[in-house]
């Protein structure tokens, strides 16, 4: 059963992104969700999901130190890490690409986008 | 959007793991299972047949079987879920607010690259359609002198572009008032107009712009919908952002007619001091955009070499008027002060910032492909493009037309003369595009329209 895990935070985006990705889980996709970059970099180890949802601007472990621990530590390339960042705030596409990010999304995010995308990288 | 089950609620952290503390707490045997009877919770001991029903707004969504004890956890599964189907609710309204925000954000960012006003209307169509659900559209602007209503785009129903109408009906109140409108069950609205295409409710709202009304926009459907006020409002803020980038690309699109027909008239003014050469400047723009076409010059380069090439002479305004209207062979002195007029070009179009762009196709006309021509003795692809290709198309030019002292060579001769000089004077593969456009189209187009 593919997963996709959605880690913020931000109790309720992670509840907006759940609840955008509902009718996926109702095909059988198992949604996880992390509040924080420790424990969404084991569960990312332990579960390997299909697409992970990644806030950048977190407490103590960022985005960014996640993306990169997963994809050039645990050498997980097949993990699709979409990277959350807020609108208007300067993301640095640069350090995003360093890390091995495969997209990156603005917060509000089109919740349109997202279960596109979400449809997308399962496909694969 | 109301579906909520009781598995997903008991799933829910922090609740399942108080769920199953007080499962553990009330120590009684208990059976928790779903409204179709999918079993969900079950602890050891006889299942009871006291039943206890999980609602959520009078309707069933579980069941809990067990003694007493059961109905206190019966209870407060359905206050949970009331809790949980609300906050789905404010989610699902929030998401909804996410998607209009980011269209908002996206119709900001997009709508100023269209120009012309169907592109906007189009675009107009398209966002809407995103977060509200029609079936059919029409965009109508109105008509200065008649004061009719225009179609501009219509989608879905039986109007066609160019149409013009009364403004009647509810379209005409909106048109009278500026003010948007529902009206939800249109076939009881007295000032319902009955038309071909099937309408059963709909919104309209005006094109604003700055202080005037300029337009209206009509969303329809088929089937009856309850639209909102807060449709209505994102409906009118698009329409609006619509009808201001219409009147801004309007205005655009006028500057840049006003600006055209300055440096056309610039050119003009040296043509009237030597009326001799006869509209050479229209031939060679003409002959140059013929070029540069074949050449697959992009708009951005044919938009420059069109200016450079009406602007070409603009030097010899420089020129004086015993040596530019001679009539006889020119002594070296004079010839001199004529091969000045490039960067009299130069001095001139420099002045004019929108213009800096096409020096070098002015300054560089006469620059030879071999670097012996003049002012600077460029070379190959040291000289700009449109400068080697209004190099040909002048000369080609100033070869076929009659001069004063001199009749115009026969076309033959004058191409026998492009390719000789190919690789010297002009660049070859200009040469090459000239016999493979439509150059000679170009020569009888422009010749006929100025005939």
């Amino acid at each position: 059963m593919p997963k996709i895990l959605v880690v913020d935070d931000e109790p309720h985006i992670r509840y907006l992104l759940e609840l955008t990705l509902e009718e996926l889980e109702e095909e059988g996709v198992e949604v996880i969700t992390a509040d924080n970059g420790q424990a969404a970099l084991e569960i990312i180890r332990d579960e390997e999901p299909a697409l992970v949802f990644l806030d950048v601007m977190m407490p103590k472990m960022s985005g960014f130190d996640v993306c990169n621990a997963v994809k050039n530590e645990l050498e997980l390339g097949d993990v699709y890490i979409v990277l959350l960042t807020a609108k208007g705030q300067e993301f640095d596409k640069q350090r995003g690409q360093e890390v091995g990010a495969d997209l990156y999304m603005t917060k509000p995010f089109n919740p349109d986008d997202v279960l596109a995308k979400a449809r997308e990288v399962l496909k694969r | 959007m109301n579906s909520i089950t009781l598995g997903k609620v008991l799933k829910r952290r922090p609740f399942s793991p108080l769920v199953t503390r007080l499962v553990t707490t009330l120590a009684t045997p208990l059976v928790i299972e779903e409204a179709d009877g999918t079993l969900l919770l079950a602890t050891e001991g006889e299942r009871a047949v006291t039943c206890y029903p999980v609602t959520v707004q009078g309707e069933l969504i579980g069941r809990v079987y067990g003694d007493e004890k059961a109905s206190l956890l019966a209870s407060l599964l359905s206050y949970h879920a009331e809790i949980e189907l609300e906050r789905k609710h404010l989610g699902n309204e929030t998401l909804h607010k996410y998607r209009e925000i980011t269209l908002l954000y996206e119709t900001a960012d997009k709508i100023p690259f269209c120009m012309e006003p169907r592109e906007i209307a189009s675009f107009l169509l398209e966002q809407l359609r995103q977060v509200i659900t029609f079936t059919s559209a029409t965009v109508l602007l109105q008509d200065k002198e008649t004061g009719l209503l225009e179609v501009l785009l219509a989608e879905g129903n039986e109007y066609r572009p160019g149409a013009r109408l009364e403004p009647e009906g509810i379209m005409g109140a909106v048109w009278a008032s500026g003010k948007g409108e529902i009206v939800n069950d249109a076939a009881t609205d007295p000032r319902f107009v009955n038309r071909p295409t099937t309408v059963s409710s709909l919104m309209c709202a005006p094109l604003h712009s700055k202080e005037s009304r300029i337009g209206i926009v009509m969303l329809t459907s088929a089937t009856q919908r309850v639209y909102l006020a807060e449709d209505l409002k994102l409906f009118t803020t698009l329409a609006s952002q619509a009808a201001v980038q219409m009147e801004n690309a309007a205005l655009y699109l006028q500057l840049k007619a006003a600006f055209y027909t300055m440096v056309y008239t610039l050119a003009e003014t040296i043509e009237k001091r030597d009326p001799y050469t006869g509209n050479h400047t229209k031939r060679v723009m003409e002959y140059s955009l013929a070029l540069g076409r074949t050449l697959n010059l992009s708009d951005e380069q044919l938009q420059r070499l069109e200016l450079a090439a009406v602007l070409h002479d603009i030097g010899k305004i420089g020129v004086r008027d015993d040596i530019l209207l001679k009539q006889s062979k020119l002594t070296e002195d004079e010839f001199q002060q004529i091969m000045r007029h490039p960067v009299f070009g130069e001095e001139i179009i420099s002045r004019i910032p929108q213009l800096s762009d096409i020096i070098p196709g002015v300054k560089h006309h006469h620059e030879r492909f071999d670097g012996r021509g003049y002012p600077d003795g460029l070379s190959g692809a040291q000289i700009d493009i449109t400068a080697r290709i209004i190099a040909v198309a002048d000369s080609f030019d100033a070869m076929t037309t009659d001069r004063p002292y001199r009749k115009g060579f026969p076309f033959e001769e004058a191409f026998e003369e492009l390719r000789k000089n190919a690789g010297t004077q002009f660049d070859p593969e200009i040469v090459e595009a000239f016999f493979a456009s439509d150059v000679m189209d170009a020569y009888f187009t422009a010749n006929a329209r100025l005939a």
